[in-house]
């Protein structure tokens, strides 16, 4: 097996080539966030006329009254189960290799809850009021209801979303110091020392930096996997049928990890691209990032399979309506797309000489967030079109521009906040790399003497 | 304002849940539809739009599904594949069932929609944000969301249209959800003339805008803690009981002769509402 | 309700201003010119409370029922109304067109002002003006040259009226009625000796309806479903009615049968005789050998119902007496309708129900004020003579023909033959917007007048319709009030004691205190009284009704052959909230949905799945329907409760006017009625247009209630439904 990375790169050009990313952007660069800005434009266009108008516009009507905003919002979410599981499930379990790509993952996780929150805000009907969500004391001693999962999810958000940031900005600090030491005065010289509180290096320094980090990790696992539970007891906790199953938080969880794992590998490719970063972003490691989105998709499909046989095997026969609708009516396309794209295509990651092929890798990794995109909308939309009350069922209704546009939008705002935060940060952690080369390095010594020793 | 009181009133709160652990004490209104002399005519719904100045949202937008009539009739044919419905058609008035443990109400993250000690399933207007997910999680589908602000940009009351709207009504505002309230302001009138002469509201005192309405009597609607009232009677009369998900009726052998039911009873939600079978005649 | 209070000052609350208007006589008070009598709440009428609503009795205008409502009236505007529990007719009930009465007053389509028009312009006027106007046209006029269009009338409106053709010397009063069933009236006339006789449901143990929507459309809807449902209760000595249904579209009455018959278009009678002919077979005495000849064989395969359902059906009135056999609009709408109509009538005389459940109806003792019933016939009359160029002034009041004549009947060029056209109007509907002057009517909220509705059920009343609150408009006039200040051009000797409508109707009334009811009152008291009321119930001395059996000589045609090229039979149908299109602007209405198709805001055809199959066409598809006199194009809509051999089209949309609300929306089949007339009254017979159908290519999705399931519960317990065997009802509360 080829090495995760070389073990002879000197520490200073690790510095200078993750440095170099923070300099003046490429052409690249500025077309992405050009791109990005106007799918933002977009989707503020459609929200302003939404507000303006009404929800309306959106068709959404009285029988499908959840539509893609909330589709959306799931997958973004899920998204943001990539860096928890790298940064922190990794890291706990000793895996090296995920030194070089964690940070991106981190920051991935913090810009998929920023955009997922976003959706929350527009789907709301009287956004303007969102803060009576909030369990914030007021002299009328009204309080958010408690009872209601999309109260927990909005707290289990933010303390995800803030803890996440944490994370990210603990496990930045030495990266930050080095970045304070090798800018010339500026601004960012200013925000580079501000932010590195003082890292000098030390003994001492390092000792609590390991266990802080550490700690954060610890309660970060929990939490993410909370998150997603109660998003998926969003729909759980209801009682309409095609939502009413005891398995969806490990089946959301799974999702969301394999979504992650599946952003991951793309953000991997457009980074190690656009940055240059084929030194640390090594092929080795994709394979191993491919591998795990393999397992982890078979799990879901797993999961998935259970949740059929429950609906299948249980007496609600209105739970049963809505699985045959899912597979045999309108939705039927799509469905079957979900099923494609997330049990079917994974298949071609079992395959070694696929899983070091980048363009096959891209575009299997963009199937397969499409084919989660597909699964979370294939657990909002059926439901409403097919659900307990047979007159109210709706067929027909398709979600407007409004709502597509938004959702479009919405992947330029991930990108956006994505691409500054790499030039204004270390999308790779030099400490960690280094790290990880000086184990290999002492690795390879090792295996060098024994081998001479042989000799 | 500290996290204990907050809990306190949180758990008091839970337990004025009315099934079960805490009875009604003076009022418990409910309602209940004989399909057997409903006739599908639709004045309850138009009586319901002049009453609670619901907005009529035009032919594009009841297309999208936008319609807001709190009382619908719905029309079912049986489904035997013969040439002809030769039965006729079955009507069925659907409102809010104003559920006893409301799906709707647990799932609001802000508390606007709650149950009141009348057992009225109660929408706060102006607590609403409008996410929804008391309709998604309805299983009759009774909410309404004011998809767009009918009274403003729609203009769907042209002057002088507008004088008709009823004041003792909110004209709701763009992305709050409405639905059925029993007439609930009718009901507050009731009740308070009532206390002012030291009673309680008497049967037939207080009529819905449908029951007033239909022309066959088809609704009754009242007071199931009043032993007096007509529903209360007839909720008996059928052995229906507002805080089973299963009726013992179901598991004797006399039930068949009976017809009184409740639509999705089993979803445990124990609503409010009792329908009476439509009746058919066997000997043609 | 509030029983003792004074009428006047409720109105000087309101700000009406009654007194000042009276006196001024003519030009209307308002706030700005100061002469408005302007009550502050801080010493209001005893009455008044603000923010606590007040009922005011009236009767309403939506229809020719004549139910009694009342209106809840808060800080002087009409908000809602209600049902008046005191009338027989309609027992505090009220339909979905009656409550949307309000939309009516509140339109904000209303004419506000008097309209001179010429072209297609229309130039403001002032009253005085067009008063005047009138008088200068009918000058050098004949009387035979002027005639009064009008819809069904009665009461003062009708006394008055017919005072001022008197005294312009003409006899010319057209009462038309689009969708009446005046062929029905002729028939029970010869039948049973009265027009409409009162109808028992309550005492009848089975119903057989040939397609009499009395549940929807037909005559007296709310009122019939009052005794619907006393027909429908387990716990009546009689038990629960059944009520069968024979017609060939489905009506909201058939949707609600126990056995709904699909019946080839025209047979009607042919079933009513083979009814006859088999309750004979089944052991009933039939006097003089009447309907030998409709074996069940034969009707069977002329109506298309089995054999075995007409025995049961047979059987079943055989067993249960007294029934009730009611001839609706689809039995009459034939060139044969009488004679169906006769035939139906007949079954009845032989079932021995008339005199138990056909009894003699509540009269009314003024013959004055009975209605004129509206009528097809009085149209085609009346355009005979604009075509022949005899109608040189034409007044038009509540009737819409431009909209509803037939096109074969040319009407709107004959219309323009009439050198001067009068439309006293609430909205510019097709037939205003022909007329040389318009002059704005008051709502019916707003106006005075005394209604006597055909239909009465156990007592005779006079209903009252009165202002609910003030005038929305100061520019329109009551049709009374117009109706006196025209007289006054006349005689204005004979008029010259009345201030306006409502000071000649309160002299009517009293006038007549003794015979209505009022002996000894005091004039003030049993005025305010029978306001407060709303309606004058009055003693009648029940008639008796002929229950001789009358075996007139009835012949049916054989139905219809097929017809290649107009296979299929058109019946334009009339729907409960928009009826002969008078409705189609009040939002409510268009808003609600078809109880049958759920469909809104627009037209459709209806269409057998079988027969849809067959062309090709699925629901949605943008059909043509074609008649000899013109098409229509419509999307299609499958509905099982049709006939395969016809296809129906709802009356009332598709209007070229009308204001916001009904312009166009759906298409006019009206249009392309064919000029068939029943033989016996010369009726147009409504459904004897035959069509084909053919796809235009186009497609829509029906906008409906109805969701993707199709009415369909899915195996769910939803609507549910139980056979009169399986259930005890003699308990229930």
């Amino acid at each position: 097996m080829t090495k995760d990375i070389r073990e002879d790169i000197a520490w200073a050009k690790i510095n200078k080539d993750v440095l170099k990313s923070l300099e003046a952007p490429r052409k690249l660069y500025w077309v992405i966030i050009f791109i990005a800005l106007a799918m933002i434009g977009v989707a503020v266009g459609c929200e302003i006329y939404q507000y303006q108008t009404g929800m309306g516009v959106s068709y959404k009507n009285n029988s499908h009254v959840w539509g893609l905003y909330i589709a959306t919002f799931i997958f973004w979410i899920g998204m943001s189960h990539s860096g928890t599981l790298l940064s922190a499930i990794l890291h706990l379990m000793h895996a090296d290799w995920r030194k070089p790509i964690y940070r991106f993952a981190e920051a991935m996780t913090t810009f998929s809850l920023m955009t997922a929150g976003l959706f929350v805000l527009v789907h709301l009907g009287r956004v303007w009021m969102f803060y009576y969500a909030l369990p914030y004391p007021s002299e009328r001693w009204i309080w958010p209801n408690f009872q209601s999962p999309l109260l927990w999810d909005a707290m289990a958000i933010f303390t995800y979303l803030s803890s996440s940031v944490i994370f990210l900005y603990v496990g930045m600090i030495p990266d930050l110091a080095i970045c304070r030491d090798n800018i010339h005065a500026g601004w960012r010289k200013k925000l580079y020392t501000l932010l590195a509180l003082g890292w000098e290096g030390t003994d001492r320094q390092w000792r609590s930096f390991r266990i802080t980090y550490l700690t954060v990790a610890c309660f970060l696992i929990p939490l993410a996997v909370s998150v997603h539970s109660i998003v998926a007891s969003d729909f759980a906790m209801s009682q309409q049928p095609g939502w009413h199953i005891t398995s969806f938080p490990p089946y959301f969880v799974a999702g969301a990890l394999y979504s992650g794992c599946a952003a991951i590998i793309t953000l991997f490719i457009i980074l190690r691209y656009v940055f240059k970063f084929e030194e640390y972003m090594t092929l080795p490691i994709l394979k191993k990032t491919a591998r795990l989105t393999f397992a982890i998709s078979m799990v879901w499909t797993y999961l998935n399979l259970i949740e059929f046989a429950s609906v299948w095997y249980g007496h609600d026969q209105a739970s049963k309506d809505v699985l045959i609708y899912k597979a045999t009516g309108h939705y039927a396309p799509f469905w079957w797309g979900m099923m494609f794209c997330g049990s079917i295509v994974p298949l071609t990651l079992a395959f070694k000489r696929f899983q070091t092929n980048i363009p096959v890798l891209f575009v299997v990794s963009i199937l397969l967030n499409v084919g989660m995109w597909l699964e979370r909308w294939m657990i909002v939309a059926p439901t409403f079109a097919n659900g307990y009350y047979p007159w109210t069922w709706d067929h027909d209704q398709w979600p407007s521009f409004v709502q597509w546009g938004i959702v479009f939008g919405s992947f330029g705002w991930f990108a956006l906040l994505f691409m500054v935060f790499c030039k204004v940060f270390p999308s790779v952690s030099m400490y960690e790399v280094k790290e990880m080369v000086y184990h290999r390095s002492q690795a390879s010594k090792k295996n060098g003497l024994a081998t001479k020793g042989a000799h | 304002m500290s996290v204990t009181n907050l809990l306190e009133n949180w758990s008091q709160f839970r337990h004025k849940h009315p099934v079960g652990d805490q009875p009604h004490e003076e009022y418990k209104w409910a309602m209940s539809i004989d399909l057997d002399a409903c006739t599908g005519c639709n004045a309850c719904s138009v009586a319901c739009y002049a009453e609670n100045n619901l907005p009529v949202v035009g032919k594009e937008k009841y297309s999208h599904g936008f319609a807001h009539h709190w009382i619908r009739v719905e029309r079912y044919w049986d489904a035997d594949g013969r040439d002809f419905p030769d039965q006729g058609a079955q009507f069925l008035p659907m409102m809010c069932q104003q559920c006893e443990a409301a799906p709707c109400e647990t799932v609001c993250p802000v508390g606007a929609t709650n149950h009141t000690a009348d057992g009225l399933n109660s929408q706060v207007y102006n607590r609403c944000i409008g996410s929804r997910y008391c309709e998604a999680n309805c299983p009759y589908k009774v909410r309404y969301f004011n998809w767009y602000d009918y009274p403003t940009t729609d203009n769907v009351w042209p002057e002088p249209m507008n004088q008709q709207l009823n004041p003792d009504v909110t004209v709701r505002g763009k992305g709050v959800m409405e639905k059925c309230t029993f007439c609930v302001q009718r009901l507050t009138a009731a009740k308070s003339n009532a206390r002012t002469e030291g009673r309680t509201v008497r049967d037939g005192e207080v009529q819905t805008a449908c029951q007033q309405a239909c022309p066959t009597n088809a609704i009754s609607f009242g007071n199931l803690v009043d032993p007096e009232a007509m529903v209360g009677k007839q909720w008996m009369q059928q052995q229906v009981q507002l805080d089973k998900d299963k009726q013992a009726k179901d598991a004797e052998e006399a039930a068949s002769k009976l017809r009184g039911y409740r639509i999705l009873e089993e979803l445990r939600a124990y609503p409010s509402v009792m329908y009476l079978e439509r009746v058919r005649e066997s000997a043609i | 309700m509030i029983d003792n209070f004074d009428r006047r000052d409720f109105l000087k609350v309101l700000g009406w201003g009654g007194a000042a208007v009276a006196l001024s006589g003519c030009g209307n008070t308002s706030v700005e010119d100061g002469r408005e009598i302007v009550t502050s709440y801080s010493e209001p009428a005893e009455y008044v409370i603000p923010s606590i609503g007040v009922y005011f009795n009236s009767t309403c205008a939506q229809c020719d029922a004549g139910c009694s409502i009342m209106g809840r009236v808060r800080e002087g505007r009409v908000l809602k109304l209600e049902g008046n529990p005191d009338s027989s007719i309609n027992r505090g009930k009220t339909c979905g067109l009656g409550q949307a009465g309000v939309q009516a007053h509140y339109n904000p389509d209303r004419i506000r002002e008097p309209l001179l028009r010429s072209g297609d312009k229309g130039e403001a006027i002032t009253w005085d003006k067009a008063l005047e106007l009138i008088n200068s046209k009918l000058a050098g006029v004949k009387g035979e040259e002027v005639a009064f269009l009008t819809g069904g009338t009665s009461g003062h409106i009708n006394v008055l009226l017919k005072n001022y053709l008197a005294a312009l010397g003409s006899s010319n009063h057209y009462a038309y009625d689009a969708v009446s069933p005046s062929v029905v009236r002729a028939a029970n006339k010869k039948a049973y000796g009265v027009e409409m006789p009162r109808l028992r449901l309550d005492k009848a143990k089975v119903v057989l309806s040939f397609g009499a929507d009395f549940l929807g459309a037909w005559v007296s809807p709310v009122h019939f479903s009052q005794q619907y449902a006393q027909f429908r209760k387990g716990t009546r000595p009689e038990g629960r009615g059944v009520l069968v249904q024979v017609e060939s579209k489905m009506t909201l009455t058939g949707a609600n049968a126990d056995r709904w018959l699909a019946i080839r278009p025209g047979t009607e009678g042919i079933l009513a005789l083979g009814l006859i002919h088999a309750l004979g077979a089944a052991g009933m005495k039939i006097p003089g050998g009447i309907a030998q000849d409709y074996s069940l064989e034969r009707v069977s395969k002329d109506t298309g119902i089995s054999a075995e359902q007409i025995t049961k059906l047979a059987a079943l009135l055989k067993e249960r007496t007294p029934s009730l056999v009611i001839a609706g609009s689809a039995a009459e709408g034939y060139a044969h309708g009488t004679q169906n109509a006769a035939a139906i009538a007949l079954l009845n005389q032989v079932l021995g129900n008339v005199g138990k459940t056909v009894q003699f109806p509540a009269v009314v003792p003024f013959p004055q004020v009975l209605p004129t019933v509206g009528n097809r016939y009085a149209l085609q009359a009346l355009n005979d003579e604009m075509a022949q160029g005899k109608v040189k002034v034409l007044f038009n009041y509540g009737a819409n023909p431009v909209y509803s004549a037939p096109a074969a009947m040319k009407l709107k060029e004959n219309l323009g033959k009439v050198p001067f056209k009068v439309a006293f109007a609430h909205y510019m509907d097709e037939t205003a917007l022909q007329a040389d002057l318009v002059l704005p009517l008051d709502s019916a909220l707003e106006d005075w007048a005394t209604s006597v509705p055909e239909y009465m059920a156990e007592e005779a009343q006079i209903n009252i319709q009165q202002p609910l609150m003030e005038k929305l408009y100061p520019g329109t006039r009551g049709m009374g009030d117009i109706l006196l200040a025209l007289l006054k051009q006349r005689r204005a000797d004979e008029y010259k004691g009345y201030e306006d409508f409502y000071s000649y109707l309160h002299s009517a009334v009293l006038q007549n205190k003794v015979a209505l009811g009022g002996t000894g009152k005091d004039d003030d008291a049993f005025w305010t009284a029978t306001l407060s009321k709303g309606l004058l119930k009055l003693p009648c001395d029940a008639g008796k009704i002929s229950d001789k059996i009358t075996p007139t000589a009835i012949a049916l045609p054989a139905p219809f052959a097929a017809d290649d090229a107009y296979p299929l039979q058109l019946i334009p149908a009339v729907s409960a909230s928009l009826r002969d299109g008078r409705h189609a602007n009040l939002p409510w209405l268009q808003e609600s949905p078809d109880p049958l198709t759920t469909i809104v805001w627009d037209s459709w055809v209806e269409i057998h799945p079988k027969t849809a199959a067959r062309l090709g066409i699925v629901e949605g598809d943008i059909v043509e329907v074609t008649a000899k006199n013109g098409s229509i194009k419509a999307q299609a809509y499958l509905f099982p409760g049709i006939h395969p051999d016809a296809v129906s089209v709802p009356l009332g949309n598709g209007h070229e006017a009308m204001g916001r609300y009904a312009k166009g929306v759906g298409v006019n089949v009206f249009n392309i009625l064919d000029a068939v007339f029943d033989k016996g009254t010369g009726e147009l017979a409504m459904h004897e247009t035959r069509v084909k159908v053919s796809k235009t290519g186009k497609r829509v999705v029906i906008v409906k209630d109805e969701g993707s399931a199709g009415g369909q519960q899915m195996g769910r317990k939803i609507a549910a439904r139980v056979t009169s065997d399986k259930v005890d009802l003699s308990g229930e509360v």
